[in-house]
């Protein structure tokens, strides 16, 4: 991923001071794989009994099945680190591609609501039909997510004033909380066939279903590679629709390939891991801070710093109030409703 | 000041009247109805010869005056104040959008509540209204601290703002929730989305003292309300002093949703819902305008819990996920209505 990315690089930046950046940038990279690597190994080491860094290390190169500890790692704790490198880098290059395709600040999957839909559909599927084959979950969740996206776009279309930043995300607020009472709803007429979706619909990482990982997985890494492909033209769009209709850009069709990328993420990550909010909202931001306004680079490093997020979070939701876990999605939360509320006030100003 | 629009206002409070005679039959008609639906099935003359006092049986003085009518009492009180919340809020906020539980406001009594069962489980229904109204205030300063700008809000980033607030305080309930434990408890569930099953007298004390406690202010405040709704500046011109009043409004409309979700858990959307329908369905003056919205406010309660509890019977929906799944249609609806200019 990142040498075809610094090759689109090379090959477009002319200029001396271009230059350096990526030098910085891509020197960047392997620093922020390192932390990856780093956040990894600790929240593996992590969990109701610590384990050495060393032990996590022999458990990952010499499996050992007649350790126990080893297999806590292959088992459990392994599942739970991987889902949240996945879910994680998802969310927030999904978020990033929002963010640049709609020029809104405050676009991220689960404030538009198709975290909600997403939801909502996995639910009615699983309320309808019993049980859901988990090769068909990712699909059921993106089905829910797009037809959510297109009637969120359409409240806001409707509305005085169009489709501007504010109006899109009190439309997808008003649907997800729509969608929420609904999901109540369903819970409390099914109680038992509900019970199971309790945690996951709190967002959560605990519930380590490796069958899904499995299905979802390779979709997710498509969409991440596909995310990648778009990079430079969502930059070029970011400028604006006109502008990048001028450079050349089939500014529509990009948008449609922006979505489906931004749906699969969205889905494949609910199926994953239920309904995270703000973590599409806060990484791109904060990689925004320092590498600025070029989404090839944007989005590489929201992957990035996107997965480290989420491993040190959901270590902080299993360590604060142990032996309870906190849902890793009230954690999310936690640290992103106050960056939601600054961009809020920002935009006045 | 009143002549220009005397002529005009003339014939309107005619209508007004009339239907707040017709909206108060309906919800006396709908709390009779209320009563007779359940698992317990019962005839109206029955439930009235048993709420007159005569003992048709034991049973059914049981289930009325035990059940049926504390819930529905506390339905149609809560409805009240949470229309007159948002009334009031909407009227000093000049915003169409807002509510109670929109803003945040519930969100910070329940967080409140929730904390008090957590630290202190012993005592927690005496303190409960006093705890609640101070966790609400405090959210309600928070909001009035962010939004607050040079240049005067705009409505949806008022709203938006709230959300945000909104999402992090539920977010720190459920941590807390975790903490003590209660997260699995049902009951907590229940009343974390607004549910009126476990009212009883207890809760119809609680709401009708703070009711009565909270009314004359509001109706003394009503008068300038109708002034501050031309406008800050209008209503220091007609003699207005407009942030005292404003911020005696915010308190009274904060005390009204602080005292309903402490009874009974935050309700969303009935403030939003019953001042605009007051207004659609009659030009008035304020007062009239708050009799209205309170009829409405209790109507759509007690119908949203006689729903809750018929519709999927013995399984009862919380009146919450009722008001909200009404209410966000009526969300969009006016949100397509908002002014442009107030999109930012």
């Amino acid at each position: 991923m990142t040498s075809q990315v610094s090759h689109n690089a090379m090959s477009s930046s002319t200029a001396d001071s271009a230059s350096g950046a990526w030098l910085a940038y891509s020197a960047g990279l392997p620093v922020m794989v390192g932390v990856l690597a780093v956040m990894f190994g600790w929240h593996i080491a992590v969990g109701a009994k610590s384990l050495p860094l060393s032990t996590v290390l022999n458990a990952l190169v010499q499996y050992d099945p007649t350790l126990f500890d080893h297999m806590i790692i292959r088992d459990l704790r392994l599942p739970r680190a991987i889902i949240a490198v996945l879910v994680g880098a998802a969310l927030s290059v999904a978020g990033a591609l929002m963010q640049g395709v709609t020029r809104n600040p405050l676009a991220e999957p689960g404030i538009l609501g198709l975290m909600a839909g997403a939801s909502f559909a996995v639910v009615m599927a699983i309320g309808v039909f019993q049980t859901v084959p988990t090769v068909w979950l990712p699909w059921v969740a993106a089905f829910g997510a797009m037809v959510t996206a297109v009637v969120v776009w359409l409240i806001a279309q409707w509305a005085p004033g169009g489709a501007t930043p504010l109006t899109l995300t009190l439309a997808g607020a008003a649907i997800t909380a729509f969608l929420g009472a609904l999901i109540s709803v369903a819970h409390l007429l099914n109680q038992e066939t509900f019970e199971q979706l309790r945690v996951w619909l709190a967002g959560s990482l605990s519930g380590r279903r490796v069958d899904v990982l499995s299905v979802a997985a390779p979709w997710l890494c498509l969409a991440l590679g596909l995310a990648m492909v778009l990079s430079r033209k969502v930059t070029v769009l970011a400028m604006g629709d006109d502008v990048a209709r001028g450079l050349g850009v089939r500014t529509g069709w990009l948008k449609v390939q922006v979505l489906l990328c931004v749906v699969v993420l969205t889905a494949c990550s609910v199926a994953l891991a239920g309904p995270l909010g703000f973590v599409g909202l806060v990484i791109p931001h904060v990689v925004r801070l320092f590498i600025g306004s070029d989404y090839r680079w944007i989005v590489p490093y929201s992957a990035l710093v996107g997965a480290a997020y989420l491993l040190g979070v959901d270590i902080i939701a299993r360590l604060a109030l142990r032996p309870q876990e906190i849902a890793t999605g009230i954690m999310t939360a936690m640290v992103g409703a106050p960056l939601f509320i600054h961009l809020v006030r920002q935009r006045a100003s | 000041m009143r002549l220009p629009g005397e002529r005009l206002s003339l014939r309107l409070p005619v209508r007004a009247l009339v239907l707040a005679l017709v909206l108060t039959l309906a919800l006396g008609s709908l709390i009779a109805v209320s009563l007779t639906i359940g698992s317990y099935d019962m005839s109206l003359a029955q439930v009235f010869a048993t709420l007159l006092g005569d003992e048709v049986s034991r049973q059914m003085t049981t289930v009325v005056w035990e059940f049926r009518f504390p819930r529905t009492l506390v339905a149609a009180f809560v409805g009240t104040m949470l229309a007159l919340s948002g009334a009031a809020l909407q009227n000093v906020t000049r915003n169409g959008l807002a509510d109670p539980s929109l803003v945040g406001i519930s969100q910070g009594a329940g967080l409140a509540v929730v904390a008090l069962t957590v630290i202190w489980p012993d005592q927690s229904s005496a303190l409960r209204p006093w705890v609640a109204f101070a966790g609400s205030l405090v959210v309600a300063a928070l909001i009035q601290g962010l939004s607050w700008n040079r240049r005067g809000g705009s409505s949806i980033r008022f709203i938006l703002m709230g959300i945000g607030v909104a999402a992090f305080i539920s977010a720190i309930t459920s941590a807390l929730m975790t903490y003590g434990q209660i997260d699995r408890a049902m009951s907590a569930l229940a009343w974390l989305s607004g549910s009126i099953n476990a009212a009883g007298w207890s809760e119809v004390r609680m709401v009708t003292v703070w009711c009565a406690v909270l009314m004359p202010p509001l109706l003394i405040l009503s008068r300038s309300m109708s002034a501050l709704q031309m406008g800050e500046s209008t209503a220091v011109g007609l003699g207005v002093r407009a942030s005292v009043m404003r911020y005696a409004l915010i308190s009274v409309a904060v005390g009204l949703a602080a005292i309903a979700t402490a009874a009974v858990g935050p309700l969303g959307f009935v403030g939003l819902i019953a001042p605009h329908m007051a207004r659609r369905l009659a030009r008035s003056g304020v007062g009239l305008h708050l009799l209205l919205t309170a009829l409405i406010g209790a109507f759509v309660v007690t119908l949203a819990d006689l729903l809750g509890r018929a519709l999927f019977a013995p399984i009862q929906i919380p009146a919450g996920l009722v008001t909200a799944i009404i209410g966000v249609p009526v969300f969009i609806y006016l949100l397509q209505r908002t002014q442009a200019k107030s999109a930012l």
